[in-house]
């Protein structure tokens, strides 16, 4: 479990959906060492979320005790979530359409369906989420070039957590 | 949690609102964490708050999150959970869940599959406890729906009026009554078609209707292998459209004879189930006859459950986490009836005054009665956005005394001195009943609310 200064990406991610039906055109929130700003307004790029971040050091685990949360601090922490990424993600966010566990290849030691860098269709398949050992494909969506991946081979996700980022084709 | 590592038991609450603060509280009392299955809306509520983690399992509205056994069940295996408690509602009695659960070796925290099976559908409910010898109206199953001969002739044999029922219904759903043979012929074809759309089976049955009945209710606890213990009784008359409003525990006015009847009867349909964890055993108690008559077996936790437990003094979650994961529960053996009188409201965001109509939106302030006896079963607080998704319960007032009477001078007091800003609560319907010369006396029936609110002066508003 991450420290609970560090925000994850799911702390974004909610973050994100309740400013999305609300009327801020833009918010900043500081999580300790992480500062967040998001923005409504057009012409901010790639999805609108920006991190930057202070050096997010792997914290130690005994900084942190996890089962109480200072009453400020963000919702508790989520399961599994993606390690704190210290670089900004590029493009746009594609999230976890079911709760689950995300495979990055078709089986163990093949290939990867897809690495950063490559271009995909919107019905690229980038990964599998598995629930209950029922295999659903997760497409890209929307054609572009994958440009990383925010959740692990085989790591549990949530539903609507961050798995990848696109940079979309120019249309 | 220090450097050392955690090696709590991880338990799922696979619910929200009170009842996930109330399993949450439980879990923490018997030293596990507790991990909450939420929605989207509910991922930064009072409840992920009071959680050691949250994972999302979907989207807000029930049908995609809390009504999804495979969702839940990989939601439990995600987090390494040993234990997952369905609280009511939602997925609580649902095999389904249960045997996926147990297929990934995580305990469910509630009866055996076979049992939710058993006691799930009315036809199978009312074999059973027939098997046990527990008293059932009148009845009979209806073998064609078009065989107006063969109706004419069932419905005699019961007299009217009676209750066409759907043996797959539940929560006062797919229930009609009828005056007389004529309606009979007309409305049994009407109840199946109804009946094969609503719940997928058309299968009905006819009953005896008791239009002057309590709803009285029996606490069980069985520990899976026959053992039961009974923890007194709960009268739940106070009903809108078979939706509780108020409870008590003990059942007031009740005989022994009567509460030897309830009791026993509860006890051997426990013991003939072998069942396993908290239960209920709901029954119609007549008021102008000596008849007592089950209704149905609630195979989970009850909203009404802290009655029981502030009357006995016992934690029943606690006893349901504890038992679950093989522990002893911990329960004592308790007399039938308690040692004081509990009374419950349950605080709806409706109004009253426009045909309880639900509403949802920010809290603004919340101010809770203080007290001896009062207790608070709630995740509302000031700020809180209250959802339109899901059930209208904001909270559960409960306030315990030395006697009936007692209580309810009680409890009418600290509603009086409960606010809740912001949203439109059932409050001011709880200050007329509490107020009521009928329900100060005790022992109304079902049937006792709806025309007493409708005909009531216009004084009475807000």
């Amino acid at each position: 479990m991450s420290a609970e200064t560090t925000p994850s990406w799911q702390d974004l991610l909610d973050l994100v959906t309740q400013l999305n039906d609300s009327n801020y055109e833009s918010a900043s929130v500081q999580f300790g060492d992480v500062s967040v700003r998001l923005s409504n307004v057009a012409g901010f790029q790639d999805g609108g979320v920006a991190v930057s971040a202070a050096p997010v050091a792997q914290a130690p685990a005994a900084q942190a005790p996890a089962a109480q949360a200072p009453a400020a601090s963000a919702p508790a922490a989520s399961v599994a979530v993606a390690a704190p990424t210290v670089t900004a993600p590029v493009g746009d966010r594609i999230d976890a359409p079911m709760i689950g566990v995300f495979y990055r290849r078709p089986s163990p030691g093949a290939p990867a369906f897809i690495e950063p860098g490559d271009h995909v269709e919107a019905d690229t398949t980038i990964g599998i989420i598995e629930i209950m050992k029922l295999m659903n494909p997760i497409t890209a969506g929307k054609a572009g070039v994958i440009t990383a991946f925010l959740a692990d081979d085989a790591a549990a996700v949530e539903f609507g957590q961050a798995l990848a980022t696109i940079t979309p084709d120019a249309s | 949690m220090s450097s050392a590592p955690d090696t709590r038991p991880v338990i799922l609450i696979a619910n929200r609102g009170e009842i996930a603060v109330r399993i949450i509280a439980a879990a923490r009392r018997i030293g596990a964490s507790p991990v909450l299955a939420a929605s989207v809306i509910d991922a930064d509520s009072p409840a992920a708050r009071l959680a050691d983690r949250v994972v999302v399992i979907g989207a807000s509205p029930a049908g995609a999150s809390y009504l999804r056994p495979e969702q839940v069940a990989q939601a439990a295996v995600n987090v390494g959970a040993v234990a997952v408690h369905p609280g009511y509602g939602f997925l609580s009695e649902q095999p389904h869940l249960a045997e996926l659960l147990a297929e990934e070796g995580i305990a469910f925290v509630g009866p055996r599959p076979e049992t939710l099976r058993a006691v799930g559908d009315k036809g199978s409910a009312r074999k059973v406890a027939i098997a046990a010898n527990v008293p059932v109206a009148a009845g009979v199953e209806i073998e064609d729906v078009d065989d107006v001969q063969n109706l004419v002739t069932l419905g005699n044999g019961i007299g009217y009026p009676l209750l066409i029922k759907a043996i797959h219904g539940g929560g006062g759903r797919g229930i009609r009554l009828v005056e007389n043979s004529e309606q009979l012929a007309v409305l049994v074809p009407q109840a199946a078609a109804e009946a094969l759309g609503a719940f997928g089976n058309g299968a009905l049955y006819l009953e005896r209707y008791y239009g002057s009945a309590r709803h009285v209710e029996v606490q069980v606890f069985g520990d899976g292998e026959g053992g039961v213990q009974i923890f007194g009784d709960r009268d739940c008359s106070v009903q809108r459209r078979h939706q509780k409003l108020i409870e008590e525990c003990p059942a007031p006015g009740l005989s022994e004879a009567r509460r030897k009847v309830l009791h026993d009867a509860s006890r051997a349909l426990v013991i003939a189930l072998k069942y396993r964890g908290a239960g209920t055993v709901e029954f119609l108690v007549d008021t102008l006859s000596d008849d007592v008559v089950f209704l149905e077996v609630n195979a989970r936790i009850q909203v009404e459950h802290p009655v029981t437990e502030e009357a006995f003094g016992v934690d029943l979650v606690a006893a349901q986490l504890r038992l679950a994961l093989g522990l002893d529960p911990e329960l004592p053996d308790v007399a039938p009836v308690p040692p004081a009188t509990v009374i419950e409201l349950r605080i709806n965001a409706e109004d009253p005054n426009q045909d309880f109509r639900p509403n949802s939106g920010d809290i603004t302030a919340v101010t809770w009665p203080r007290g001896p006896g009062i207790r608070v079963d709630t995740q509302i607080e000031a700020g809180y956005r209250f959802p339109p998704y899901y059930d209208s319960l904001m909270a559960k007032l409960i306030v315990r005394a030395h006697n009936r009477d007692a209580a309810v001078a009680a409890i009418a007091s600290a509603a009086a001195n409960t606010r809740i800003e912001g949203i439109t609560t059932t409050l001011p319907m709880h200050h007329f009943v509490l107020a009521h010369p009928d329900f100060i006396r005790g022992q109304v029936a079902t049937s006792w609310f709806a025309p007493v609110w409708e005909n009531r002066s216009n004084g009475v508003s807000s």
